[in-house]
């Protein structure tokens, strides 16, 4: 009788090819795999390199143009400016013109960055046209560029004018003698930062409904805060205030001050 | 053919054409104009007048004088740009010479006030004749703190009153300030014609004036007032910063005009107001003070808001440096100009209320505006030096 395993045996040696001849062919196998695999992964890294690279050649193309093309408008609008006098134009009687830097130049620069960012704004766009981004999630993020640009710019221009405003209120309250000027002053600010905030997100998409909730909140306790504060504290002086305005809208002319009138005792600042 | 001939032109004088004097008048009532009207019949012969009214006329109500339309002011406190260029065109249109210009409220002018401005500028020995009006101590305060120790120590000029509402114009001063008032292109710009006089090389006359009633801006908030006025004379300091910063030799004093004697007067709930609005603006606004003015002047402001506020006294040297410090910031543009001259306000309220506390103890205010004008004089290479490096080290 044959033993079962002996048949078994029999058959795998059968199925199974000399150690020698297995180490050959499987070597050649292994081989043959890697480089078919490394092929296909060349191919493919190459393929996408092809599909992306018309989309980066239209991104820095438009990127230089505007760039040049930013260069260009930014000389000759210095040039035009300088010839037709547009700072003395502009600075007649406008003392308060407060940046250091004169308009002309301002107006330049800025001509200037505009152009890069708009070359900045195509060129992504170019980018995103030119390759399907379903195909590579990786750059699917690019478009998104543009609303980070936005809100990099919201909150710069939010935060310079919070301080602006700030400083305006703080004072203005100064001289009006309000006590709780430097409150009023940061309430102020605070409602300017947290509206640029709530801006910032809602530009770069974050947060959604959350966002607009918390905004509408705080913004709204800021807001009750303060017409408390001043309801409150200062009613007394908002309705004197109010008083004078009226008083002071009736009078169509100054009164007459011959010298020696009653008149003389009052502080004349002019 | 015939030809003329020119020793019978040179036998005969010239015959003289035109006004020899326009006078521009601001708008009064009827009855102070007809007033005003009658004093300078008396001291000018009728037909070298040219009357140049903002009042309605009719040719008929005087018929002896020759009254031309001014256009209307765009202020009714003082003299603007539009007056100065309205002024010179009518002069040109109607070949006047000379220019009397009365401001707002003239009719309190007396007689020898509007012959002592006419006559020199008629008689040629100075382009710009101003009065020194004789005010009370509580009066023209802006001039007394900023305008005149200002003037004086950039200008190298004694001149009381800066910003006078009544002048006496050569034809060269006139066509000077009209030019200046285009240059501006706005109507209602100041216009600054001592500094315009002293930098053209023109002679200027002071001349006393005893009554004056002087108009006060519709607007009597003094941050309407001190913005307005210190912005204008900075940019124009700034403007003529190539003449002022040479050394010049100021004039000698003039002589000390009779005044009446000086009374001080309590004021103590004013005086209180303003160092307490002072010691606020000390505790709220050291961060734009501190961006503006050199830690040495912090120092004596903070010395400042621990007096009291009966013997609170700005000491002159300290007024200086920071009325120069603010001028040094308004052409940097270290912060915005609203900005900055919203801040100068308590300051110089703070000056006010030391100027008070000093007439009530009974000294006289007019030392007391020399001596703070002196100090200005005295600080001007500060400010030249910060003029030309405002970034060197400054303490």
């Amino acid at each position: 009788m044959i033993h079962p395993l002996h048949s078994m045996a029999v058959w795998i040696q059968s199925q199974v090819p000399p150690l020698s001849q297995l180490t050959s062919t499987d070597n050649n196998s292994v081989l043959a795999h890697m480089s078919e695999a490394l092929r296909q992964s060349v191919y493919r890294v190459l393929s996408l390199l092809i599909a992306v690279l018309p989309g980066l050649l239209a991104f820095f193309v438009a990127f230089l143009l505007f760039t040049a093309l930013g260069m260009g408008v930014s000389a000759l609008l210095r040039r035009g400016l300088a010839w037709a006098r547009f700072d003395e134009r502009l600075f007649r009687n406008r003392s308060d013109w407060a940046p250091s830097t004169p308009p002309t130049e301002l107006v330049a620069r800025a001509s200037f960055w505009i152009c890069l960012l708009l070359g900045l704004l195509i060129g992504v766009s170019a980018f995103d046209a030119s390759y399907a981004s379903a195909n590579a999630p990786a750059f699917a993020v690019l478009p998104y560029l543009t609303h980070f640009v936005g809100a990099l710019i919201v909150l710069l221009f939010g935060t310079l004018i919070a301080r602006f405003l700030a400083r305006s209120v703080l004072i203005s309250a100064v001289n009006a003698q309000l006590q709780y000027a430097r409150f009023l002053s940061l309430g102020v600010k605070w409602l300017v930062l947290v509206l640029t905030a709530a801006m910032v997100l809602d530009h770069l998409e974050i947060g959604g409904n959350i966002v607009e909730l918390a905004f509408g909140i705080v913004f709204g306790g800021i807001v009750l805060t303060l017409s408390l504060a001043v309801g409150l504290g200062s009613r007394d002086l908002v309705s004197r205030s109010l008083e004078s305005q009226l008083e002071r809208s009736d009078r169509n002319a100054p009164p007459l001050t011959p010298p020696g009138t009653a008149s003389d005792e009052s502080i004349r600042h002019f | 053919m015939a030809t003329a001939d020119p020793i019978s032109d040179l036998s005969r004088p010239p015959a003289r054409t035109g006004y020899a004097l326009l006078v521009s008048i601001a708008a009064l009532p009827q009855e102070q104009f007809d007033g005003l009207l009658a004093r300078l019949q008396e001291l000018f012969a009728p037909e070298d007048l040219l009357i140049a009214t903002q009042n309605a006329f009719t040719p008929d109500t005087y018929p002896s004088l020759r009254i031309v339309n001014a256009p209307p002011s765009s202020t009714s406190w003082t003299l603007t740009a539009g007056d100065f260029v309205a002024a010179n065109e009518l002069a040109q249109k109607h070949d006047a010479r000379h220019i009397l210009i009365l401001g707002p409220e003239c009719s309190s002018l007396s007689a020898d006030t509007l012959r002592e401005l006419a006559t020199p500028v008629i008689s040629g020995s100075v382009d710009l004749a101003v009065p020194n009006y004789r005010l009370p101590a509580n009066a023209g305060l802006v001039n007394s703190a900023i305008l005149y120790p200002l003037t004086r120590a950039l200008f190298a000029t004694r001149v009381r009153y800066p910003l006078a509402i009544d002048l006496g114009l050569s034809q060269r001063m006139a066509a000077r300030l009209a030019a200046a008032g285009q240059r501006l292109g706005q109507n209602d710009s100041l216009i600054w014609p001592v500094a315009e006089a002293v930098t053209s090389g023109f002679n200027i006359g002071e001349f006393e004036v005893d009554q004056r009633a002087l108009p006060q801006p519709t607007d009597p908030d003094i941050r309407t007032i001190l913005t307005a006025i210190t912005s204008s004379l900075f940019s124009d300091i700034e403007s003529k910063a190539a003449y002022w910063q040479r050394a010049r030799r100021l004039p000698p004093p003039r002589p000390e005009h009779l005044r009446p004697a000086h009374t001080g007067s309590e004021r103590t709930s004013e005086v209180v107001s303003m160092v307490e609005g002072f010691r606020l603006a000390y505790s709220n606004l050291q961060e734009i003070w501190s961006l503006v003015l050199p830690p040495a002047t912090l120092v004596g402001l903070k010395r400042l808001s621990v007096m009291d506020a009966a013997s609170f006294r700005m000491p002159d040297p300290l007024w200086a440096r920071i009325v120069y410090d603010f001028l040094v910031a308004f052409r940097l543009r270290t912060i915005n100009r609203g900005h900055l001259l919203g801040a100068l306000i308590p300051l110089y309220l703070a000056w006010v209320a030391g100027h008070i506390n000093l007439s009530s103890s009974g000294t006289d205010p007019e030392h007391h505006i020399e001596a703070v004008a002196a100090a200005f004089d005295a600080d001007k290479p500060y400010l030249v030096s910060r003029w030309r490096w405002p970034d060197r080290f400054n303490p």
